[in-house]
């Protein structure tokens, strides 16, 4: 059966650009599916979360540098469910998408430390959402002057070799390096390990308040700020500093940190990794010299305007045509199942058996150990023992929905899919022995894998 | 249809709550350490349960928490032994005695036999070349391979190995195995096979099969692989429904020995086990750490037989913990982070029947900062040992790539039986720079690579 062209866009905006469908969606996207893409770019209101009874920065950062885990966890299983909800809402979620995008390129672990396990759902509600929009520079200079990053690539008790506090501390270079190789210019970007040091020497002083500076009003600590950001001028290394050919020279508070991270962000090398990573992420495993450079120079030409970005990338014209290769994650399968059947099943009781599948196939959200994120190649989720575990996730959530589903399963299928169906899903799902047998089969229909 | 929760991981979660604040974290960071496999060669596939191959096998297990070196191997022959060691000291009669000296915890029953026929050995006051006691820094150490502390986006040293053997090396074609977690040992871009002992209830037969019939229409690529998996798992759990009832680590091992022994399966098989931290009510020979080492000796027979006698024959399992515990007991009938601790060896090829150290001692002088074993041999040695005698690795490649700047540490001779003879083409390896971090996207293809390296 040829797929019509509307078809074939709802497919592309769902699947390529969005999270999945919701019962009804071709109807209601009709022909329209890259004008309501499109139609997402810039609204912001789609990509926040209202804060609700989340926890402020300050209140979070309290409980990241205060007594109890429980606490911590207990926040951060209100972000994620937070962050489940709101994935259920957009018709296509190309913002939400972004949002994801944009929080795996500056991927953290949410057990390296308590500080990340309370702050950041908070980081990627008021500092990813509110930028996913704007501008890179911005994104870059909050993640980066987050405490839950500079806990987690280990820059809260860099000392410069030659500050005042020099003798009894050490330069650490795990942030400074990872801004280079991963979240600006890239590997190959052309900074040297002289500028990898150099730069640990510029953000030497870029800290947060310990619990026990806040408890015994040392060092800057006091009850209101436990866990915040703070910057240790005595810590600072001295002096003008030169990262890649240019020289910083010192500046009051973070300002010579924040100059490096601008000129980073307007770096040519900058915009091409992003291009890279955009076009890897949404489009295909291999992107060409043209689909690259096509968004390097809208990054570049706007001074890194995330939404004019957004939309160059829509506006490839391989968007549209190339079939979609691409696999979703575990995550984002999820996420597409829970969309499908209509809703979060994240009560809190059963938290734990939530995740299960999500440990068992290795993209537990918040959770990628190493700060290079989620690998974006198809084949690095496209491996036989995930395969077979993704069917197996499938019946433990199928088995959660199952009570609850009403109605006939290939008429879901067809509320779902719509003229984008193959003849052998509808067929496969319709021959199932019975509800349950029909509904996990749906739930792992090829059509909702391939993105 | 209702989900138990497997009994093990809750028992994990509950001894982690009472641990230390650490651990809490450790456990679920190490379900999730991150994707370390690189992309899945087809090679590697295990096609029959049969062993032709003489291929020597290697089986590493990592005991996560700090293994307590003292309680499984116990040095009862120490004078200061049980005065140190206080209520957490067993006597010679509790143990099953090895030489005069050591003793065995008496959980430890398949090792103890097999120690006692030459198959099994035990290397004592051995440590990670990091004595700073944290779980995450020795972890990552022991895994990375590395002199110190761990940047924070390494390879782990199995990866390397692979990445710099000759292509067609045996162990190199037929990759590596990961059980369950994705650690960080295996990390890198040498392609890793997983299976995964999932504890949630498999679909049913009929819906894997109205699955794949769709796959291979609609997704023929997808359905390959798919079938791939479903093999592998029916493989590894074979018929006949013999892992009903057995815990996680008994599952791992038992699907570890038999896809080892698979024809064209894997060479080198990673397991990893938890809940070692015993900070509270550790025990005797009964107790807590002696159910933990009963589960792990189990497992241990479990592979064995799995694996099949000849297959056996060419194995080495190293089981090794990246650090031991205090020597004195704490206030709450457990032990604290320590240094120094025991590595064990147990496989047909292994020259067993004994217990190597070189002693520092438990009286107190001896000790190593407050109350530590002190450690007398780098952990390092003994992996290079086995590389080098099991799987025939050279000597260059040991120092730089698998171990780099550890030239200063050699190989420790005469762990593995000189009869079993190492694959020659191991030894073809040329030391190469070592990938100390995983090849990224953009920069393979500003290098004008496919960033699939396909």
């Amino acid at each position: 059966m040829a797929v019509s062209e509307a078809a074939q866009q709802q497919r592309i905006a769902l699947q390529r650009f969005g999270l999945g469908p919701k019962p009804g969606a071709p109807a209601r996207i009709a022909g329209n599916g890259r004008a309501m893409v499109l139609a997402e770019i810039g609204r912001m209101p789609v990509a926040l979360i209202r804060p609700g009874t989340l926890p402020s920065l300050a209140t979070a950062c309290a409980v990241g540098e205060g007594p109890s885990f429980e606490a911590a966890e207990d926040i951060c299983e209100a972000e994620m469910r937070a962050r489940f909800t709101k994935a259920m809402q957009p018709e296509i979620g190309f913002t939400e998408r972004l949002v994801h995008f944009w929080s795996n390129h500056f991927s953290m672990s949410v057990n390296k430390a308590m500080i990340v396990r309370s702050t950041y759902g908070q980081l990627e509600r008021e500092v990813i959402r509110p930028r996913v929009y704007g501008r890179f520079a911005d994104m870059l200079k909050g993640v980066l002057s987050h405490p839950a990053m500079i806990a987690y690539l280990d820059n809260a008790d860099s000392i410069g070799p030659n500050s005042e506090a020099g003798s009894w501390g050490g330069l650490n270079e795990n942030l400074a390096r990872e801004i280079l190789e991963l979240h600006t210019v890239g590997t190959g970007g052309g900074y040297t390990e002289n500028d990898v040091n150099q730069f640990a020497r510029v953000i030497t002083g870029w800290s947060y308040v310990r619990g026990w500076e806040s408890d015994e009003g040392l060092n800057g600590g006091t009850p209101f700020n436990r866990g915040s950001f703070i910057y240790r001028p005595d810590w600072h290394e001295p002096g003008t500093l030169t990262v890649m050919g240019r020289a910083f020279a010192p500046t009051p508070g973070r300002g010579q940190g924040l100059a490096v991270l601008d000129m980073l962000a307007a770096h040519p090398r900058t915009a091409e990794h992003i291009a890279f990573k955009l076009v890897r992420h949404f489009i295909t495993d291999r992107p060409t010299a043209f689909q690259v450079a096509s968004l390097k120079k809208v990054f570049l030409d706007t001074r890194g305007d995330l939404a004019a970005v957004a939309r160059a990338l829509v506006q490839l014209p391989e968007a549209w045509t190339l079939p979609p290769t691409k696999l979703r994650t575990p995550y984002e399968m999820a996420i597409a199942q829970f969309r499908a059947m209509g809703a979060p099943p994240v009560p809190a009781e059963t938290k734990w058996e939530f995740r299960a599948p999500l440990y068992s196939l290795h993209n537990m959200t918040w959770e990628h150990g190493p700060p290079d994120g989620w690998d974006d190649d198809t084949g690095v989720w496209l491996n036989p023992d995930a395969a077979r575990i993704r069917l197996d996730a499938a019946i433990f959530y199928r088995d959660v929905y199952f009570r609850s589903f009403t109605g006939s399963v290939p008429a879901r299928a067809a509320a779902l899919f719509g003229g984008w169906l193959s003849d052998s899903s509808r067929t496969a799902v319709g021959a199932g022995a019975d509800v349950r047998q029909q509904l996990g089969l749906l739930l792992t229909l090829p059509e909702l894998q391939r993105r | 249809m209702t989900h138990d929760r497997d009994p093990a991981v809750a028992r994990l979660e509950a001894r982690a709550a009472a641990g230390c604040d650490e651990a809490r974290l450790l456990l679920s960071r190490r379900r999730v350490l991150g994707l370390s496999a690189g992309l899945f060669s087809w090679a590697m596939m295990p096609r029959r349960a049969s062993a032709a191959s003489t291929d020597p096998r290697l089986l590493v297990v990592i005991l996560r928490g700090g293994a307590d070196g003292l309680s499984i191997v116990a040095p009862y022959g120490d004078p200061s032994y049980a005065s140190a060691r206080g209520s957490l000291a067993m006597t010679k009669s509790q143990l099953v005695d090895v030489d005069g000296f050591f003793g065995l915890h008496p959980a430890l029953t398949n090792f103890g036999t097999l120690l006692k026929a030459g198959q099994a050995a035990a290397v004592h006051a051995t440590c990670t070349p990091l004595r700073n006691r944290s779980h995450f820094d020795c972890q990552d150490n022991l895994e990375a391979g590395l002199p110190g502390i761990v940047g924070s986006n390494p390879t782990g040293w199995i990866n390397r190995l692979l990445t710099a053997l000759p292509a067609d090396a045996p162990i190199r074609t037929h990759g590596a195995l990961e059980i369950g977690e994705a650690p960080l040992i295996l990390r890198g871009p040498a392609p890793v096979l997983g299976w995964s002992p999932t504890w949630f209830e498999p679909a049913w037969d009929g819906t894997v099969d109205a699955a794949q019939a769709n796959y291979d229409v609609v997704d023929p690529v997808y359905g390959g692989v798919f079938a791939a998996g479903i093999a592998t798992d029916r493989l590894a759990r074979q018929a006949g429904g013999s892992f009903d009832g057995l815990g996680g680590l008994r599952l791992a091992f038992t699907g570890a020995g038999r896809l080892l022994a698979a024809t064209d399966g894997p060479r080198i098989a990673v397991v990893t086990a938890e809940g070692w931290d015993t900070h509270a009510d550790e025990g005797g020979p009964t107790g807590y750490l002696a159910d933990a080492l009963t589960e792990l000796d189990t497992a241990l027979g479990d592979f064995k037989a799995a694996a099949g006698t000849a297959v056996w024959g060419q194995t080495v399992v190293v089981i090794a913990t990246e650090f031991g515990r205090t020597v004195a007991v704490n206030g709450t009938s457990g032990s604290d982070h320590g240094v120094a601790t025991v590595t064990l060896l147990a496989g047909g090829a292994v020259a067993g029947g004994k217990v190597r150290a070189n002693w520092p001692g438990l009286a107190p002088a001896k000790l190593y900062e407050d109350g530590n074993l002190a450690p007398t041999t780098d952990l390092r040695a003994v992996f290079k040992g086995v590389l080098q005698d099991h799987l025939g690795i050279a000597r260059g490649l040991l120092d730089t790539t698998i171990f780099p700047s550890s030239a200063a540490i050699a190989p420790m001779t005469g762990l593995i039986r000189a009869t079993t003879s190492p694959a020659p083409v191991a030894a073809r390896a040329t030391p190469v720079a070592a990938p100390p971090r995983p090849p990224s996207p953009i920069g393979l293809w500003r290098a004008g690579l496919d960033a699939t390296g396909g």
